[in-house]
Parts: C-alpha cells; sequence; structure tokens
C-alpha cells in the first residue's frame, strides 16, 4: 500500500526536477565544483590549475555554440580569449575606469569581432573554414607582438590592478571560486539554450540548413549569431584569467588551446556543454598536473581522446549516463526477484 | 463563389546552362485551392516547387503572394506565408520528433536579427514554453503522430516526411507545398497528410502537392496541372485530367491507376476531401 502511494508521489517529483531544463546538469556540475575545491583547499598551485581549467572550460564552452550547435568550425577562439585578456590589460593599464568594465567591452568587441570575420568567411565550410580563422588567430597574436604602443608587445601588460567590484577586492581564494561560478553559470545557461527554441534552430541549421531557411530564419546571419555569441563567452573566459594571473601576454592564448578546446567536448561529451566543462577540467589535469611523466602530458591527452573515442563515443558524461541508465534498470529489475 | 487569388505565377522559367528544367510556366492558385502538381521524373515538379519557395533562383518570371511580389531569399518568403517540405526529408537526425515540429513555431519567432539575438538570451532564461509544448501536441495529434520522444533519425522515411509536414503547418502557411510527401507513407501517413491538406483548406489557405502517384493526387485536390519536359500540358479539372488525351501521351497511354513508377506510393483508401 504505502509502496504505491509513494510511487506515483517519487514519479511526479521526479517530473518536477525535469521541468526546469538542464537542472540535473547543473546538481552535478556543482557537486563536482564543491569536490574540486574541496581537494584545491589552499593549495596556491591547485588553485591556478582551477583558474587555468575554468578559462579553457570557457573558451570550449564558447566554441560549443557555433561547432557543435550550428556546425561551423571557427579556429579564432585563441584571439577572442586574448580580447577578452587584453581588454582587462589595456582598461588596468591605460584607463582609470573599474576593471569590471573590461568585463563587457572584452566580449561586445570578440562579438564584433567574429561578426566581421564570419562575414569575410561566410562562403568557406568545414576544412577551408578553419584554417582560415586558424590563420586569423595566427595573425591576431602576430599584432599583439607588434603593436608594441598598444598591447606591450612581446612582453604583454603586468602589473595590473586588482579586480574591485563596488569596493569589494576578492581574494585570490574568492577569485578561483568565482571562475568556478562563472563556469557553471555559463554551462547551465547553455544547456538550457540548447534545449530553447533558438537552441533547436542553431541545432537544425547543423544538419538541415534548407529547413530553417524555408521556416523563415535567415542561416547565415543566424550563424553569424552563434559566432559572436560563442567568440563573447570566450572572451569572458580570456578575461577572468587574466584578472586572477594579473598579466597578459600573445603568449597566454595560444592556438594550442584552440586545438584542446576543440576536443575537450569530444573528451567530455558533446551531447551536453557540461561535456565541454568535463573535458577542460581533464584537459588541464593530464596536460598541466600529471607528475609522472611531466611534458608529456600533451600526448597522454592525445591517447586519452583515442581512448574515449572507442570506449565511449559519447565522451565522460555520456558513457557515465549510460552506466546510470543501466543502473537504473539493474535497481528496478530487484524486486522482482524477491 | 469568387475565392481570393493568393498565389499567381508568370512566365516562370529555369535553365540550367542549356538544359530548359521549366519553360514559361503560369498558374493561379485561388484561396482555399488545393493544386496537384503532377508529371513523370524530370518533368520540373520539384523544380517549380523550389522556384516558388526561393530555394532556387528563377531564370525569369514572376510570382505575387497576395497582390505583392515575392522575391528573395527562401526565408522572407517563408516569412511571407510559404511553408514547404522537400522530396528528401530535411529534419535535424539527432534532436527528437517535437524539437523539429516546434522548428516552423520557433523560426516565426527569430526573423529579424534583432529577434535571435534576443532569442538567445530568451532561450537561455526561459527555454520552454507551456504554449509551444501545447501547439506541438496539437499537430502531431493531427498527422497521427505519437511517439514525441524519438530521435528523427530513427524514423522511417514515411515518419519523416510526416515531421516534415507538421513542422510546415507549425508556420501555419498561406500556401502550403508538399513536395513528394506520400512516398514512403503507409496508410496512416496518407490518411495524416490528407488531414492536414484538409485543414489547410479549411483556413483558407492553399496547398500544392506534387506526387508521382496520379490516382492518388486527383483524389485529394481541386485542380491538376500536368508537367512534361517544364511544361505544362494540363491545367483543370482532375478527372478531366486522367482521361486526358495529353495524360495518356506523357505516360505513354499507360494507365494512370498502374503504380509502375515505382515511387513507392501506397493505394490508401483516401476520403475525398472535394466532398
Amino acid at each position: 500500500m504505502t509502496t504505491q502511494t509513494s510511487q506515483p508521489a517519487a514519479v511526479a517529483a521526479g517530473r518536477d526536477i525535469r521541468r526546469v531544463p538542464g537542472i540535473g546538469g547543473l546538481a552535478l556540475g556543482c557537486a563536482a565544483a564543491v569536490l574540486i575545491l574541496l581537494w584545491v583547499g589552499s593549495d596556491g598551485y591547485k588553485q591556478t590549475l582551477v583558474t587555468s581549467a575554468a578559462t579553457y572550460a570557457l573558451i570550449a564552452l564558447g566554441m560549443y555554440v557555433p561547432y557543435l550547435m550550428a556546425g561551423s568550425l571557427s579556429m579564432a577562439y585563441s584571439a577572442y580569449a586574448g580580447i577578452g585578456g587584453y581588454a582587462v590589460g589595456l582598461v588596468s593599464a591605460k584607463t582609470g575606469l573599474p576593471l569590471a568594465v573590461a568585463w563587457l567591452v572584452g566580449p561586445i568587441v570578440a562579438a564584433l569581432l567574429a561578426v566581421l570575420l564570419g562575414l569575410v568567411t561566410r562562403r568557406l565550410s568545414g576544412f577551408f573554414l578553419a584554417a582560415v580563422t586558424l590563420l586569423f588567430g595566427m595573425a591576431f597574436t602576430a599584432f599583439l607582438i607588434d603593436a608594441e604602443a598598444l598591447s606591450g608587445g612581446s612582453g604583454g601588460l603586468g602589473n595590473l590592478r586588482p579586480l574591485n567590484l563596488f569596493g569589494w577586492t576578492p581574494s585570490h581564494y574568492q577569485m578561483v571560486l568565482g571562475s568556478a561560478v562563472v563556469v557553471c553559470v555559463i554551462a547551465f545557461l547553455l544547456d538550457r539554450l540548447r534545449l530553447s527554441p533558438w537552441g533547436v534552430i542553431v541545432r537544425t541549421m547543423r544538419d538541415a540548413p534548407r529547413a530553417v531557411e524555408a521556416a523563415g530564419v535567415r542561416v547565415p546571419v543566424l550563424n553569424l549569431v552563434a559566432l559572436a555569441l560563442g567568440a563573447a563567452i570566450a572572451a569572458v573566459g580570456g578575461g577572468l584569467f587574466t584578472y586572477s594571473a594579473g598579466s597578459i601576454t600573445p603568449d597566454t592564448f595560444t592556438l594550442n588551446i584552440v586545438f584542446l578546446a576543440i576536443f575537450m567536448p569530444l573528451i567530455g561529451g558533446a551531447g551536453t556543454p557540461w561535456g565541454a566543462v568535463a573535458g577542460a577540467v581533464i584537459a588541464v589535469e593530464l596536460t598541466l598536473n600529471f607528475p609522472a611523466i611531466e611534458t608529456s602530458g600533451t600526448l597522454l591527452l592525445a591517447l586519452g581522446v583515442l581512448v574515449i573515442m572507442l570506449v565511449a563515443p559519447r565522451g565522460v558524461v555520456g558513457y557515465a549516463d549510460k552506466l546510470r541508465t543501466r543502473g537504473w534498470a539493474l535497481l528496478r529489475k530487484e524486486p522482482d526477484r524477491g | 463563389m469568387a475565392e481570393e487569388i493568393l498565389l499567381v505565377g508568370r512566365g516562370l522559367t529555369k535553365r540550367y546552362g542549356g538544359v530548359t528544367a521549366l519553360s514559361e510556366v503560369d498558374f493561379e492558385l485561388r484561396a482555399g485551392e488545393v493544386l496537384g502538381l503532377v508529371g513523370p521524373n524530370g518533368a520540373g515538379k520539384t523544380t517549380l516547387v523550389d522556384l516558388i519557395s526561393g530555394a532556387q533562383a528563377a531564370t525569369a518570371g514572376e510570382l505575387t503572394l497576395r497582390g505583392s511580389k515575392l522575391t528573395g531569399p527562401a526565408s522572407r518568403r517563408a516569412r511571407a506565408g510559404l511553408g514547404r517540405t522537400f522530396q528528401y526529408p530535411q529534419l535535424a537526425l539527432e534532436l527528437d520528433v517535437r524539437a523539429n515540429l516546434l522548428l516552423g513555431r520557433a523560426a516565426r519567432r527569430h526573423a529579424t536579427l534583432w529577434q535571435m539575438i534576443t532569442g538567445a538570451f530568451v532561450g537561455a532564461l526561459r527555454p520552454t514554453g507551456a504554449a509551444d509544448g501545447a501547439a506541438v501536441r496539437a499537430i502531431a495529434n493531427e498527422l497521427g503522430i505519437r511517439d514525441l520522444d524519438r530521435e528523427a533519425g530513427d524514423l522511417t522515411l514515411g515518419e519523416q516526411r510526416l515531421v516534415e509536414v507538421g513542422r510546415a503547418l507549425g508556420q501555419d502557411p498561406l500556401v502550403l507545398l508538399l513536395d513528394e510527401p506520400f512516398a514512403g507513407s503507409d496508410a496512416r501517413g496518407v490518411a495524416g497528410i490528407a488531414e492536414v491538406i484538409h485543414t489547410v483548406r479549411r483556413r483558407g489557405h492553399a496547398v500544392i502537392l506534387v506526387d508521382h502517384n496520379v490516382d492518388l493526387v486527383a483524389r485529394l485536390v481541386d485542380r491538376i496541372m500536368l508537367l512534361d519536359r517544364g511544361r505544362v500540358v494540363f491545367d483543370g479539372d482532375p478527372r478531366d485530367c486522367l482521361a486526358s488525351p495529353q495524360m495518356q501521351s506523357v505516360y505513354f497511354g499507360s494507365d494512370a491507376d498502374d503504380d509502375d513508377a515505382g515511387d513507392g506510393s501506397p493505394k490508401a483508401e483516401v476520403q475525398d476531401v472535394r466532398s
């Protein structure tokens, strides 16, 4: 009797949870973030790792929108993150404005540049789009080194003012905490965006652009909006890193990060933005914090990607989801036997 | 009853290099009318649908929808009131049926650049709307689509066509262009699509129905246009069309009831919507 009445209640509760789209991912993401922060504790090096992972995660989340949702692989993300970083550096070095302003200006400039680059490359797709945008990323690094008056040349911009939010200056640990929160919030919002009408249109654009066009949405224009949104998110990541590091150089965001960011969703699982976040954490752990093999971290990551592609084609998050489904199925069988 | 003329085509022509796919096609479509477009492979049926919907640019000719010129890319024409399906279904195969059905409705709210930008923020904050869900369920019911959670890639070709028709219906088009909707459909699919045609006509809108299966089309439409090698060779009552000498000559004297065209269209019992 009690099971009969409690079961529908449990099912109803389950439905209520599902009614808030993306809440399950948020809960798991926050739980993982708390575990990581507990593991970090007061260890300065580990705190830097978290900031790096958060930055990587934001770059990968930025690429998630145009690449995995809309299906166009733009590789200029080192430049977009760089713009976010240099916005912080320039506001600190050249103006007296509060540093937080840069966190608004950087993403807007990056988004506008993404639109410009998208307009120039609008007839390209696939490999050629990737190649041209990759060249743009390299050209941007060269520009930063040459434009010494603006960017401080290869030495970059250092000794930046600390971030000050309405009179409150966060400590280093609070910055670490804050970066984890920013990542969780953006991943959560993107997860919801994926399920929204906007997300449905953008994801249809990838497989069936003719259908989107025939439904009344101008595909090239929506593609530009997706590129701009992705660039803005990457710039948020670049700004975050620069606040935390207190300096920015042309070498801070290199093509290496872009290649890692392409693989992060594959490692973590392309089905949800949280996969990109999981991939970023794994990538940082393997490339920066693997004491045994030190410099072979990237090699290890490459091997890891291969293994994951073979064992779990839907990434770590997808694999975990599969295990969870199987687990449920096993649990449900249990009462039948008894 | 003099119904309003919805869509007019004048001198529609399409040439690919030296090949003329469509030559000087004129037609008129009235409100509440269902026009059948038949003809053998390569007659120019899909080309005409593409020229109307804007998927291809016409070499010559012009279109008018409700008195105003219909020009520009497919998206602009869709916003003006055209909806269409494709000969080869264009669905987001990794998305479920619900999302694919939602597209037609959602697209209307993301037409301008401003709507596309704000839509991203609105979408992140409020992903699902109750009105959208109800509208999608209503369309699914009408078409007889039962499982909304299946991925479109797992559907049969006939089911995919049904979803495409539903997506186009979500746009609430003035003119619905159905390009071979019956190929690969079972009797239930045919009945669902016949129901949609009925609904669109009841709203006072119009349908252009393209199919090989002349017998089936004749039962569903008010008027038939027979195309042969890019030209209109018959335009009139479906019953007259079946018996016309043009029909006999286009199909080389074969019985129009014959299903030898090999398109796999089923011979389902469909109620005559004209009754």
